[in-house]
C-alpha cells in the first residue's frame, strides 16, 4: 500500500510539471493550429536561464520564475512575430518544418554556448523530503506542483475572466469570426505564443533543482508536451493538466509494477488506448 | 667554403627530418562533450600528462584527437578517419564500453592495435580480436570487489540492482548477478533503467520495499547524483550503497556531499597503491590540473605511455606494435601490465581493483587492506 501511495503521490508530482509543458503547447496549437515542435527547446533554453541566475546571481530556481517567465514570454512574443505569424496560413508540413528548425537552432546555439555538459543544480533543498507515514514527499518537488497549481488557476482566472483572455479563447474557437467581431488576431497570437514559451520556461525553472540541464534535453519534453496534449485533447487546457498528471502518474505505477525500463511503454498504451476510443483526446471535441 | 655551407645545411635538413619523422602518430578516441564529459576530461589530463612523460623519455608522440560525444555511431567513424586517413600506428579509447565494444570489431578489419583504458564490458576481450588489448580491469572485477568487500565487513544477505540499460551497466549488472548467486546473496530486485528521466523515485520505492541489505549501483555521473538524491529522499536505507566506478567514481558526485557521503565506489587506481610512480602521478596531476586524480586518469596515463614507448620501438609499424603489445610486460603507475589470454579473454590485463569510500566530498582508499589501513564506514549511517 505505502508503495502504491509513494508512487502515486510522485507521479502526480512530476505530473504537475509536465502539465505546465503541455498546456503551454495546448494553448499555441488552440489559437494558432500550429504544433510547436521547439516547445521542449524553450523549455530548455528556460532551464539555462535558471541555471545562470542560479550559478551567477545565487538567485533560487523558484524565485527567479519571477524573472525567467516575462523574459520567456517575451521570446515568445518575438518568435511568434518574426517567425510563426509567417506560416500561420502555410501548409501544416511548412509549419512543422519551421518549429523543428528553430529547436535544432537553440539547441545546437546552446551547446555552442555552454558544451554540451550536463549541469547540475543542486540547492539546499535539491534532495530534501517530508515524510508522512512512511512516503516521502519531495520537498522541490511539492513547491514546484503548487506554484504549478497557482500558475495553471491564475491561467484559467485569465482565460476565462479577462477581457484578453476571452479575445484568446475566441481566437482559438474560430480565427474568422473573431476577427469579425473586432479582435486582434495578431496579436492574440502573440500572447498565445508568449504564454506557451513563458509556461515551457517555468517547468524548465521548476525542473531544475530536481533534474539535470544539457542542450539536447528538450527533445524529450518535446514528445512528453505532444503526448499530453494530444491526450487530453488539442487545444484544452484542463485536458492538458489532466493529461500531465495521467503521464506522469503511469510513469510512476508502470516504473514500480512493471520495470522502469518500460514504464514508457506504459504511457504509450494508455495513449493509444485514449485514442483509439476517444479520437480526440480526453477534454477534445471532435473537428472532423 | 659555399660548397661545405650547402653540405652543412643539407646535414641540417636530413637531422631535422629525420627528428620530425621519429613522432609516432597515435590516435586517441575520447568523450570530450556530452554527457560523459566529465569523465572524457579526467582522461584527457591523463594523456597530457602522458605525452609530457613520453617526451621525458626521449620519444615524441603526435596526439590526434578525436571526440566521439559518448556516442558509438562517432566513435566509429573517428576509428575510420584515424586508421585510413590519419594513418596512425595505434590508438588508444574510447572511453565506454558501448563505443569500444563499437570500435573493437573496426581495429580488427583495418589492422590497427586499439588500446582500451578503462571501458570495463567484459564481453569486448571475449570476442577473440587480436588488435585489441585491454588494460581496463573488466565489469566482472567490479562487482567482485564491491561485494566482496561487503559479505567481510558485515552479513548481508540481500542485493538490489539498479542499472542504467547501456552496454557497461548491462554488463556489470550480470557480473554482479553471478557474483551474488555464486556466494548466496538473495537478489531482491533488478532495475534496468533508460537513462535520462527525471524521475527514479518510484523505482527506489519499490526497492525500499524489499528491505535489500545492500544496492548495487552502475551509472554515470548525472544519473548517479539524481538516484542517490532521490535515494535519500524515499528513505533507502542499506548496510552499504555499492557503485561500480564511472560516475560514483567522479570527483562531480563526491562534490554533493549530502548524497555522496559514505558511497563505496569500486576503482582502479587510487594514490594509496604501491605501484611505482603512482605516488607522484597524483601529485603532479594535482599540481597541473588543481584538481584530484582519478582512476580514469591513471588508466589513461598508463595506457597511452605502453601504446607509445611500443610504437616507439617498433618504429611505428603496426604488425610490429601488435606483436610489441602482445608479448610485453610493464610496470608502472597501474601495477604490473601484461595483455593474456584467459578465462575466455584475449589480450586482457588481469588488474587488481580497489574500493573507496567518499568521505566528506574526498575519494579515500578503503579496501582491500593489502593497499590501505584505512576502514570503511560500515553499515551506512541513518540519513539525516
Amino acid at each position: 500500500m505505502t508503495i502504491f501511495l509513494q508512487s502515486l503521490i510522485s507521479g502526480i508530482l512530476v505530473g504537475g510539471v509536465y502539465a505546465l509543458i503541455g498546456i503551454g503547447l495546448t494553448l499555441i496549437f488552440g489559437v494558432m493550429r500550429i504544433i510547436n515542435f521547439a516547445h521542449g527547446d524553450i523549455m530548455m533554453i528556460g532551464m539555462y536561464l535558471t541555471y545562470m541566475l542560479f550559478s551567477m546571481a545565487g538567485i533560487d530556481p523558484f524565485v527567479s520564475v519571477l524573472i525567467s517567465f516575462p523574459l520567456m514570454y517575451l521570446l515568445g512574443v518575438f518568435l511568434q512575430k518574426v517567425l510563426i505569424n509567417r506560416v500561420l496560413d502555410a501548409l501544416p508540413q511548412n509549419q512543422i518544418l519551421l518549429t523543428i528548425g528553430m529547436g535544432l537552432i537553440m539547441s545546437n546555439t546552446m551547446m555552442l554556448a555552454f558544451t554540451s555538459d550536463y549541469k547540475i543544480l543542486s540547492t539546499t533543498y535539491s534532495s530534501s523530503s517530508i515524510s508522512i507515514g512512511g512516503i516521502s514527499i519531495s520537498q522541490p518537488l511539492t513547491i514546484s506542483f503548487l506554484i504549478t497549481a497557482v500558475i495553471t488557476a491564475g491561467l484559467y482566472w485569465f482565460l476565462v475572466k479577462t477581457n484578453t483572455g476571452q479575445a484568446v479563447r475566441a481566437t482559438a474557437q474560430d480565427r474568422e469570426a473573431a476577427q469579425l467581431m473586432g479582435i486582434n488576431v495578431k496579436r492574440m497570437s502573440g500572447i498565445a505564443f508568449g504564454l506557451g514559451a513563458g509556461l515551457a520556461g517555468t517547468a524548465g525553472a521548476l525542473i531544475s533543482p530536481t533534474y539535470y540541464i544539457f542542450p539536447q534535453v528538450g527533445s524529450v519534453f518535446t514528445l512528453k508536451a505532444f503526448v499530453i496534449t494530444v491526450l487530453g485533447g488539442m487545444g484544452s487546457v484542463v485536458g492538458a493538466a489532466i493529461g500531465g498528471v495521467i503521464v506522469g502518474v503511469s510513469e510512476s505505477m508502470g516504473a514500480v509494477y512493471i520495470s522502469s525500463g518500460w514504464k514508457d511503454v506504459v504511457v504509450y498504451v494508455i495513449f493509444l488506448l485514449v485514442l483509439l476510443f476517444k479520437p480526440s483526446g480526453l477534454l477534445g471535441k471532435s473537428r472532423m | 667554403m659555399k660548397r661545405s655551407l650547402i653540405a652543412l645545411a643539407i646535414v641540417g635538413l636530413g637531422l631535422s627530418t629525420a627528428a620530425w619523422s621519429q613522432a609516432v602518430k597515435i590516435g586517441v578516441i575520447n568523450s570530450t562533450s556530452g554527457a560523459e564529459a566529465p569523465i572524457g576530461e579526467t582522461i584527457n589530463n591523463g594523456y597530457i600528462l602522458a605525452v609530457e612523460d613520453l617526451k621525458k623519455k626521449g620519444i615524441n608522440v603526435e596526439l590526434i584527437r578525436e571526440d566521439d560525444t559518448g556516442k558509438p555511431q562517432i566513435s566509429m567513424s573517428a576509428m575510420e578517419k584515424l586508421a585510413t586517413r590519419d594513418n596512425v600506428a595505434g590508438v588508444v579509447g574510447p572511453y565506454t564500453s558501448a563505443c569500444a565494444n563499437a570500435v573493437s570489431k573496426l581495429a580488427e578489419k583495418y589492422r590497427v592495435p586499439l588500446l582500451v583504458p578503462v571501458a570495463s564490458k567484459e564481453d569486448i576481450t571475449r570476442q577473440g580480436l587480436k588488435w585489441l588489448f585491454r588494460l581496463s580491469a573488466t565489469t566482472d572485477d567490479y562487482a567482485a570487489i564491491l561485494l566482496n568487500m561487503a559479505l567481510k565487513l558485515g552479513k548481508p544477505k540481500s542485493v538490489a540492482i539498479i542499472n542504467e540499460n547501456t552496454d557497461f551497466g548491462t554488463s556489470a549488472a550480470k557480473s554482479a548477478k553471478a557474483f551474488a548467486e555464486k556466494n548466496g546473496l538473495k537478489i531482491v530486485a533488478e532495475e534496468a533503467y533508460a537513462k535520462g528521466s527525471p524521475d527514479y523515485r518510484s523505482t527506489l520505492t519499490k526497492i525500499k520495499g524489499q528491505n535489500p541489505d545492500l544496492v548495487f549501483m552502475v551509472s554515470y555521473v548525472a544519473d548517479g547524483i539524481l538516484l542517490m538524491r532521490q535515494a535519500r529522499e524515499v528513505g533507502l536505507q542499506p548496510q552499504a550503497f555499492l557503485g561500480a566506478g564511472a560516475g560514483f567514481g567522479n570527483p562531480a558526485f563526491a562534490k554533493e556531499t549530502d548524497i555522496s557521503n559514505n558511497v563505496f565506489s569500486s576503482t582502479q587506481w587510487t594514490e594509496e597503491v604501491t605501484w611505482p610512480g603512482a605516488k607522484e602521478f597524483a601529485k603532479r596531476y594535482r599540481e597541473k590540473f588543481n584538481k584530484e586524480p582519478v582512476y580514469h586518469s591513471a588508466n589513461a596515463y598508463a595506457s597511452l605511455m605502453i601504446m607509445g614507448e611500443t610504437a616507439a620501438k617498433a618504429g611505428g609499424d603496426r604488425e610490429k606494435i601488435r606483436a610489441g603489445l602482445d608479448s610485453g610486460k610493464w610496470n608502472g603507475i597501474m601495477g604490473e601490465v601484461k595483455f593474456q589470454d584467459y578465462d575466455g579473454y584475449n589480450n586482457q590485463n588481469k588488474h587488481p581493483m580497489l574500493v573507496e569510500q567518499i568521505k566528506n566530498g574526498k575519494f579515500e582508499t578503503v579496501w582491500p587492506t593489502t593497499f590501505t589501513k584505512n576502514k570503511p564506514i560500515y553499515p551506512f549511517p541513518k540519513w539525516k
